[in-house]
């Protein structure tokens, strides 16, 4: 099979299908954004959409794991950015109408263009690489670098620029005149400055290269400076004139794939050196399904910088299992356990590391969730229905060996109609191979079923939640605060305090 | 460039305050000391002529610098020196605030802290406001410099003369001549943009500037080789001479006009402006040390001028002043010491106390109402801030240690009703003192736990400063919480403690009070009785 980029070895379905619902529900979106500031929109719609399949997902792995392991994260950046400055240059040339300067242009657009397909073959030359998908395009770069074409247009793009980067030029403004004149000056006057205040940050910017068109003081300049040498200017011209087609559309959108990598692994060396950590997971069908240290990403990001602790559970299916019921205190951290859960499929489909100590995921064909509004201002009958419309397209869809997150449903209805209206949904979706979690106020859910496991938010000693979710029979003890001796003013406290 | 007059080694930045010294400038009347120290005594062959209004700087400066404690006997020395050298030269302090007053006013009008200005950021008349403001500056420690320069060999605190050579170090008169020169460099930008054509005189820039090409044949790598002003003579351009000027110009070989078409003129401004905005950006380092030390040495000045208001204050009631000492932690002695706020308040000068503690770390006040107690108390809370911010205070002499935590813990009249409320507060309050108590502590406690039952209210304060007391907790309190009293002493009688001291308000035999304190056991009476029997009469006491 040919290179197909470093995304995708095969064409993904669910490209096509736009954002789903999930993405809001876990907070995804927020994690994304974070992932991608520095790195622009184009790079966070990467992050939305799965690949195809377990094939897929397992090439990307690899080659997360080759640029980890070979170090590659700088120098790939280094790339990346070549690779912007040739887009820029290219977006610049067309926006001009003078022809001199879109000559001027292309040249430096052929120049960054070649310096960073260079630039790339060196660095995949000189890794050891163990990913099909980066082999294959080292190989495929190769082959292109020896083309004639290229070879070519490289050559005499180098020339040119090494001849335009030679002119220095100096300006006399005095006496309402401004005189040029082709000859290098030391810029003694800016010495003078570094030399009264050292360590100044100031710039001499150029304010008519704002824009870049030609400014009036620039045209009426460059008319003076090409009289006095016609030459370069007919030679740029030229090679302008002659442009053949020199790139390739399929190294370009490589390497503006590579930035999918690498936003991540700036974003999760970030988050890792303040202290969170993030697995490799495997995907062994054959073991269980197993999370150590898991968490929610999104909170954390929240809190960076914040000192404000994120709490991290453990959990395993085993065997049949398929559900987690979790019930528990209000604010005691049931939907963050559910969204760190969905957090690690996701990351794991993504091909990408997840936010846990150590994890094994299964496969799952998708992932499904279902979060009842908050802050809807529908309530009663009004809110039910709006649940269950979104509820019935999910469950009459094809949605076999999918990954399951329900958040609170029902929460309007009678507690027994609830209770009948969510077993049925938790059935449906057992019966479908699906594995998932069904947070709800509703302990009668967690019972009788061999398949699904109950989980409860925990209190500490204080009776104060900790936000531990573990393996406990759900039961109706409500949380309440106790303060003992307010001030802690007694002699024998005082002694305590005051050691 | 930092001013150093408060602190041998920092600047007025990151300091902490007394912990709640909110209620420290309530109890102790603070207020108004930082009021007095604003207000200038002017006299005339030793007679007070006026009172001078308010300055509302020196008032906050004041509040600021009295409520963070010194920490060492040498930072308090460090002080003391600057404000001797200030009272032997009182009119150079008041002229080093004055310039510095004067120099921040200026640059407040130049927008100092208008927030609003940073939206004209990147405009002429942003970058000309800009110049003015660095004008300001080097003629501004021209002045400072030159102040100092008379009254340097007078100086002999290591913070003034350190001042002065720190001042000839870090702004030598080489860096004031080049900062003069390109000031001067680029003095065009300044009448060019403020449009004052002087009479027949124009300012002409003269610049060189080099470069390469860049993508698109852009400019690239700007090279400032010269920029200066010519002034010349202005001959209008339709004038004869104008034009035959323009027409010499016009045979310079490769050049343009620079009002050649509609489009070059402006984009010339453009450049000028990003020239001497480049020329004006240099100057951020100065800007960033300087800026900060006029603002530091405003701030600073302040709280000297302000010593020297109330020295006058001090001379004006005939009260005693003297600069404290350091001593032991557990002594505390003082000769004739005087609350200072009263003494202003009530225009009086009212008896001192003089005391001779060592070994105590908990003084116990007890005995008359109306008798001075509190008086007392404050007095020495007023003397211990002063001095240890540096101040001189209103006594022969005073000593005792040093304690940068430092608590008030007073029940106020107002509150004074039996009330759980109040008591909770009563409560809370002293709970947030423990949370902040440190190594070196003191708290002064005046009718603590009166919102109770005297019963409960002694169970309580036995059990708070005894634990207190053995956590090495300097205390000083005022009592009418008499078996809370009683016990202590027994208590000490008994030997079980130790390190305490009472003492208790004075009463002559025939009943007559002194308002001075003197060491004595705790009276089983406060004595309301004969307070009782002044005001309501009937009692017949025996």
């Amino acid at each position: 099979m040919g290179f197909t980029g470093i995304l995708d070895l095969k064409q993904s379905p669910f490209k096509e299908r736009g954002r789903p619902d999930f993405y809001l529900d876990l907070n995804l979106n927020q994690i994304i954004e974070r992932i991608c500031q520095e790195w622009g929109p184009e790079v966070a719609s990467y992050y939305y959409y799965f690949p195809a399949d377990k094939e897929c997902e397992t090439y990307r792995r690899d080659i997360l794991a080759d640029i980890k392991d070979a170090q590659l994260y700088e120098p790939l950046k280094l790339v990346t950015e070549m690779m912007q400055s040739y887009k820029e240059a290219g977006i610049k040339k067309e926006k001009i109408s003078i022809k001199l300067q879109k000559a001027v242009w292309y040249i430096y657009q052929v120049g960054y263009y070649c310096d960073c397909c260079r630039k790339l073959y060196e660095i995949l030359e000189q890794a050891s690489l163990a990913s099909e998908g980066l082999q294959a395009l080292r190989t495929y770069l190769r082959n292109y670098l020896e083309q004639d074409v290229y070879r070519a247009a490289e050559n005499h793009m180098n020339t040119l620029r090494d001849r335009l980067k030679d002119i220095h030029l100096t300006l006399y403004y005095e006496n309402s005149r401004v005189i040029i004149s082709q000859q290098q000056c030391e810029g003694s006057y800016d010495s003078f400055l570094r030399q009264c205040f050292p360590g100044h940050d100031s710039v001499l910017r150029n304010p008519l290269a704002l824009e870049q068109e030609f400014t009036a003081l620039e045209q009426e300049l460059l008319k003076v400076f090409n009289k006095m040498n016609p030459d370069i200017f007919a030679d740029i011209m030229k090679f302008y004139k002659e442009s053949k087609e020199y790139d390739d559309k399929r190294l370009v959108q490589s390497i503006a794939e590579l930035r999918f990598y690498l936003s991540f692994l700036q974003f999760e060396q970030k988050m890792e050196r303040t202290g969170f950590a993030f697995a490799v997971p495997t995907v062994e069908e054959e073991q269980e399904f197993t999370a150590n240290g898991l968490y929610d990403l999104a909170l954390a990001c929240v809190n960076l910088g914040r000192d404000k602790e994120v709490v991290s559970n453990d959990l395993v299916y085993h065997d049949k299992e398929r559900f987690f019921v979790v019930t528990g205190p209000n604010q005691g951290g049931k939907t963050t356990f559910a969204r760190s859960l969905g957090q690690l499929v996701y990351f794991c489909k993504m091909g990408l590391d997840v936010p846990a100590v150590s994890a094994n995921v299964h496969y799952y064909k998708d992932i499904l969730t279902h979060f009842s509004v908050e802050e809807s201002v529908e309530s009663g009958r009004g809110k039910l229905k709006e649940e269950l419309r979104r509820l019935a397209p999910m469950m009459s869809r094809e949605c076999s060996g999918s990954f399951i997150i329900i958040n609170e449903l029902f929460t309007t209805a009678a507690n027994y109609d609830a209770c009948i209206m969510g077993k049925r949904v938790l059935e449906h979706f057992i019966k479908d191979d699906c594995h998932g979690i069904y947070v709800t106020h509703l302990k009668e859910l967690s019972e009788g079923n061999s398949q699904v496991v109950s989980m409860r938010a925990m209190l500490d000693e204080n009776q104060l939640q900790n936000f531990k979710i573990v393996r406990s029979v759900a039961d109706d003890t409500a949380c309440a605060v106790n303060q003992v001796n307010k001030y802690r003013l007694t002699y024998e406290q005082l002694k305590e305090r005051l050691v | 460039m930092k001013a150093h007059l408060l602190y041998d080694h920092k600047e007025w930045i990151r300091i902490k305050n007394y912990y709640d010294s909110r209620s420290i400038v309530q109890d102790l009347g603070l207020e108004t000391l930082f009021v007095a120290a604003a207000k200038g005594v002017i006299k005339e062959r030793d007679e007070i002529k006026a009172i001078t209004e308010e300055d509302l700087f020196v008032k906050n400066t004041m509040r600021q610098v009295m409520l963070v404690p010194l920490e060492s006997a040498d930072e308090i020395l460090y002080r003391q020196e600057i404000i001797r050298d200030c009272f032997a030269n009182e009119e150079f302090i008041c002229a080093l605030f004055d310039l510095s007053q004067e120099i921040l006013d200026k640059w407040d009008k130049l927008g100092r802290r208008d927030n609003d200005r940073m939206s004209m950021r990147n405009t002429p008349a942003f970058l000309v406001n800009e110049i003015h403001i660095l004008r300001l500056f080097v003629s501004g420690l021209s002045r400072i410099k030159s102040l100092l320069a008379i009254y340097a060999t007078r100086l002999e605190s290591r913070g003034l003369s350190g001042l002065y050579e720190r001042l000839c170090r870090e702004y030598p008169e080489e860096l004031e001549k080049q900062l003069n020169q390109i000031l001067e460099d680029i003095s065009f930008y300044v009448s060019a943009a403020s449009g004052t054509i002087e009479f027949d005189k124009e300012y002409k820039p003269n610049i060189v500037l080099g470069c390469t090409l860049g993508g698109g044949m852009k400019f690239e790598n700007l090279k400032l080789e010269q920029v200066s002003t010519d002034v010349r003579r202005y001959h209008a351009p339709g004038s004869a001479i104008g034009h035959a000027k323009e027409f010499m110009r016009s045979l310079t070989p490769n050049s343009i006009a620079a009002q050649k078409g509609a489009g070059v003129a402006p984009n010339i401004a453009e450049l000028e402006y990003q020239i001497v905005a480049y020329v004006v950006g240099c100057f951020a380092p100065f800007v960033n040390d300087f800026g900060d030390f006029f603002v530091q040495l405003h701030m600073q000045s302040a709280f000297y001028r302000g010593a020297v208001n109330l020295k006058h204050h001090l001379m004006r009631y005939d009260l005693p002043s003297c600069y404290p000492t350091v001593g032991a932690q557990d002594s505390l002695r003082f000769e004739n010491l005087k609350e200072f706020v009263m003494c202003i308040e009530q225009r009086i000068n009212p008896v001192g106390n003089t005391c001779d503690i060592r070994d105590k770390m908990l003084l116990v006040v007890t005995g008359a109402n109306q008798g001075g107690k509190s008086t007392f108390l404050r007095s020495i809370g007023i003397a211990q801030v002063m001095m240890q911010c540096g101040l001189p205070v209103a006594a022969v002499a005073y000593e005792s240690g040093i304690f940068p935590q430092f608590f008030t813990h007073f029940t106020r009249r107002e509150d004074s009703a039996m009330n759980s409320g109040r008591l909770d507060e009563e409560l809370n309050r002293m709970n947030q003192i423990i949370e902040h108590l440190g190594e070196r502590s003191m708290i002064l406690l005046n009718e603590s736990f009166a919102t109770t039952t005297e019963k409960e209210g002694s169970v309580i304060a036995y059990d708070i400063v005894r634990a207190l007391k053995e956590a090495d907790v300097k205390i000083l309190t005022v009592t009418h919480l008499l078996s809370f009293a009683q016990r202590m002493y027994d208590e000490v009688d008994t030997g079980m403690q130790k390190g305490v001291e009472f003492l208790c308000a004075e009463r002559l035999t025939d009943g007559k009070r002194t308002f001075r304190m003197i060491q004595h056991a705790p009276e089983l009476t406060s004595f309301g009785l004969d307070l009782f029997e002044e005001l309501v009469g009937g009692l017949e006491i025996s």
